[in-house]
């Protein structure tokens, strides 16, 4: 327990690394992954093919290797940004295809009713998937992308690989010192969990708010 | 893989008339224009640092690199046959205690699936990796990424499994209770042989999944494409080559499940008809007996 | 920190290698045929499998029976746990698996021809914090990796040797002049290999500098000339390497640190320890430790062969 309070200034930081990590890129995955799926469903052939390729190519790379290439490769194309942008942005653009792939099952919940209604009020195709499909489509998904949000926060660990030093990677380091792996990683598991578990307390109480009772 | 159409999709907009086409052309070359230049402004850039001379990629025409790399491949195979079988049939176990009706059983059930679900699969490692040890326990390599995976995809594997079997309707039990079989046969025979079909897609995509995963043998030293990729970089000096290459590699092998994936999820509709068509062509099953494992088969 | 009067010597021995590599780099790395500066055309093939051919065997006798070297004689293989990805340690030629090259790499082929007669080695890669781990439960006989004698380490596992020392360097740009060694890193980021002795070390040189960690050798080189910190500190050896393979790199200053190297071995093992003592000497001796060293290190600093440490010098071996 003492190795807990005898760090707690370098754990707090490291966790809040973490936590600013799963926050920026839980925002913006959200944020890109709809749009992703907005291009998915447009009526222009080439947004559609290019957004089933980003969903594609996100889904089936593994997050670290993505995260070699732009923290080692980027930076020889121009692109260099200090180390925890540069792992935010990655967890961001990968978690979005996830989101995207909720969000698009979420589309198919929406009642052709619903769109047909919209149409024959005379919206626009912005804005019957701005006022309509959207909205109706993310309630239907706030379980599914509560996890995507879980997984996210799993996998900011991996940023530990490429010299983030947020949660796991600090622990790690202590337990170089300490060398008592048992209890140091089990508490960072701990730790782990609470963020997983606010996280599904959080989809839990916004699903009740917003669940579309029929 | 073809372009997406969203049952819904084609429901969002009329068929376009002459001014909606000029519209979507319009919007297709700016789309065009966008993508290119994004694409374009990347590759130049990387020109004009040298990253794509030729003398960075030819040591990749050497038959045995491929080679090297495809050991590496196989290893990231093996592993992840590893990790599916021994994760699909402990999350299926998983699964069937969850929906027990012995309680603390499914509460059991519930709990593990919930912490496993919420660890990240590194410090699973790192703890099997440091913790172990000092507990005189050491597993050969391929087991200290195995264990952690699975650990980790059975509570994946028992969420899939768990909503085949509630996505079924309830009749197809209680037709197999009224035929006399005892619990554990409606489940082998009825319930889970369809429930698994209905969710196949799912299960693909989890493999997709821990396919992925087991890049993190890259941590263990385990002989995978992601580690072969490592040493080949220290020894070549090419990090950024190594890391596309090995990037493309994982991209067309999970690429083709995914697509496969994709492809089965299509098709459910005429699938389940298939079934029921040739399902009711067969004589009625035999209380007891084998034959109706087979049915599900046809 | 300079605990040995003989690592004293050896560090301006370094010292003075290090300015002749800097000027060495561009004819090193130019004269490669391949595309692959690396281990690889270090050493000629031919060079080593004379020198493995003219190594000495161990007599009969010193296998006694139930012993260690016997039982793996037995066997007909030395399983070692040795790196694949460290380049003139023990770097795999990956258009051909079977190589490994490197001084580690050597030694180990060597200590198999003295228990053999030939070379046969098998190589399980260790991450760096499961050799102990690997020892303990007899995965490997052997670890040759870089592993520095230590005594908290000595209560677990049994080393022989030293059979080289080394220590942490600097490096830095090749257009950096501001940093000239260690004491200059006050305040600086300095990149570091995770899990390896420079996390522990630059803290207690220079608490105040910012430590960023990265899983491999090429990576941290990599971050360094990206600017993702100021300076990187590692062995001396890698580092001497990696600046002979790669122009923007130098290594500045003089190692501060002592590590001393050692064969690691199963708990308590002291007749196998013994055994191993003795081949030390005898490679010594005879040459082929020289030779070893001629064909890796020696390939990027050009110094004269250095004078191996006295077996069993260091606290802990």
């Amino acid at each position: 327990m003492e190795i807990f309070t005898e760090n707690a200034g370098l754990l707090l930081d490291a966790i809040g690394t973490t936590l600013l990590m799963v926050l920026v890129a839980g925002v913006g995955s959200l944020i890109l992954g709809v749009l992703v799926t907005v291009a998915r469903v447009s009526p222009i052939p080439i947004l559609r093919r290019a957004a089933f390729l980003y969903v594609q190519f996100f889904i089936n790379v593994p997050l670290l290797a993505l995260l070699l290439l732009a923290v080692f490769a980027l930076p020889d194309a121009g692109l260099i940004l200090p180390l925890l942008p540069t792992a935010i942005i990655v967890l961001t653009v990968y978690e979005a295809a996830y989101v995207a792939e909720a969000v698009r099952s979420g589309i198919n919940t929406v009642s052709v009713g619903q769109i047909e209604a919209s149409r024959a009020l005379g919206l626009t195709l912005w804005q019957s998937l701005r006022l309509i499909v959207i909205p109706q489509s993310l309630r239907a998904v706030v379980q599914p992308l509560g996890n995507v949000m879980i997984a996210l926060a799993m996998n900011t660990a991996l940023a530990a690989v490429v010299g983030v030093v947020e949660l796991t990677s600090r622990v790690n380091k202590i337990n170089l010192v300490y060398a008592q792996p048992i209890e140091i990683f089990t508490g960072a598991g701990l730790a782990y969990m609470l963020i997983a578990l606010a996280i599904g307390l959080a989809a839990g109480r916004i699903e009740r708010k917003v669940a579309i009772l029929r | 893989m073809s372009t997406p159409n969203t049952n819904v999709a084609s429901y969002l907009y009329e068929v376009p008339g002459p001014r909606g086409r000029r519209r979507i052309i319009i919007g297709s070359i700016i789309s065009a224009l966008i993508i290119a230049g994004v694409i374009g402004a990347g590759l130049w850039q990387f020109g004009s640092r040298g990253q794509l001379d030729a003398d960075k990629w030819t040591p990749f025409l050497d038959l045995a690199i491929w080679k090297y790399l495809g050991v590496g491949l196989l290893g990231t195979l093996q592993a992840a046959a590893i990790v599916a079988i021994l994760g699909a049939s402990f999350g299926t176990l998983l699964a069937l205690g969850r929906v027990s009706k012995v309680r603390w059983l499914s509460w059991l059930c519930a709990g593990y699936i919930e912490i496993a679900r919420t660890v990240p699969v590194l410090l699973l490692i790192y703890l099997m990796l440091f913790g172990l040890p000092q507990l005189g326990i050491n597993f050969p390599v391929l087991w200290k990424l195995a264990i952690p995976l699975t650990l980790a995809n059975a509570a994946v594997f028992a969420e899939i499994v768990r909503a085949g079997i509630l996505s079924l309707p309830r009749g197809q039990a209680e037709a197999a209770f009224s035929l006399g079989l005892r619990s554990s046969q409606v489940m082998r025979l009825v319930v889970l042989p369809q429930a698994v079909r209905n969710v196949t897609p799912s299960l693909i995509t989890q493999l997709v999944s821990l396919m992925k995963d087991t890049s993190l043998g890259f941590i263990v030293a385990f002989t995978e494409l992601l580690y072969r990729g490592q040493v080949l970089s220290s020894f070549n000096h090419l990090l950024i080559q190594t890391y596309l290459v090995v990037t493309i590699i994982y991209l067309l092998v999970n690429g083709s499940l995914s697509g496969l994936a994709s492809r089965l999820q299509k098709k459910p509709g005429r699938r389940r008809t298939t079934i029921a068509s040739a399902t009711m062509a067969l004589p009625l099953p035999t209380p007891g007996g084998q034959s109706p494992q087979k049915a599900p088969h046809v | 920190m300079f605990t040995l009067g003989s690592s004293r010597r050896r560090v301006a021995v370094f010292g003075a290698a290090v300015a002749v590599t800097a000027l060495a780099l561009s004819a090193c790395s130019t004269d490669s045929s391949s595309n692959v500066p690396g281990g690889d055309d270090a050493a000629d093939v031919t060079d080593v499998q004379a020198m493995l051919a003219g190594a000495p065997v161990a007599d009969d006798a010193l296998f006694t029976a139930g012993s260690t070297m016997e039982k793996i004689r037995e066997r007909g293989t030395l399983i070692v746990g040795e790196a694949l990805d460290a380049p003139l340690l023990s770097q795999q030629d990956p258009a051909n698996p079977d190589d490994v090259a490197g001084f580690d790499a050597y030694l180990a082929q060597l200590l198999s021809v003295y228990i053999f007669g030939e070379p046969s080695v098998e190589i399980v890669p260790p991450a760096s914090e499961t050799r102990e781990a690997l020892l303990q439960n007899g995965t490997v006989d052997v670890v040759f990796n870089t592993y520095t004698i230590t005594e908290e380490r000595a209560e677990q596992i049994t080393f022989a040797g030293p059979y080289f020392s080394s220590g942490l360097a600097v490096a830095v740009k090749a257009d950096n002049d501001e940093i000239k060694g260690i004491d200059d890193l006050g305040g600086k980021t300095v990149i570091v290999g995770a899990n390896t002795p420079a996390v522990l070390a630059v803290p207690e040189e220079q608490p105040t500098a910012e430590l960023v960690d990265f899983a491999t050798d090429p990576q941290a080189v990599q971050a360094l000339l990206q600017g993702r910190g100021d300076a990187y500190v590692q062995d001396y050896t890698l580092l001497a390497s990696n600046a002979a393979a790669n122009s923007d790199l130098k290594v500045v200053g003089q190692p501060f640190t002592a590590e001393p190297y050692g064969i690691g071995l199963g708990f308590g093992d002291t007749e196998f320890k013994d055994f191993i003592n003795n081949w030390l000497l005898e490679i010594q001796d005879g040459g082929q430790w020289g030779q070893a060293w001629t064909y890796s290190l020696g390939t990027v600093v050009e110094s004269e062969i250095p004078t191996p440490p006295t077996i069993g010098s260091v606290p802990g071996s």
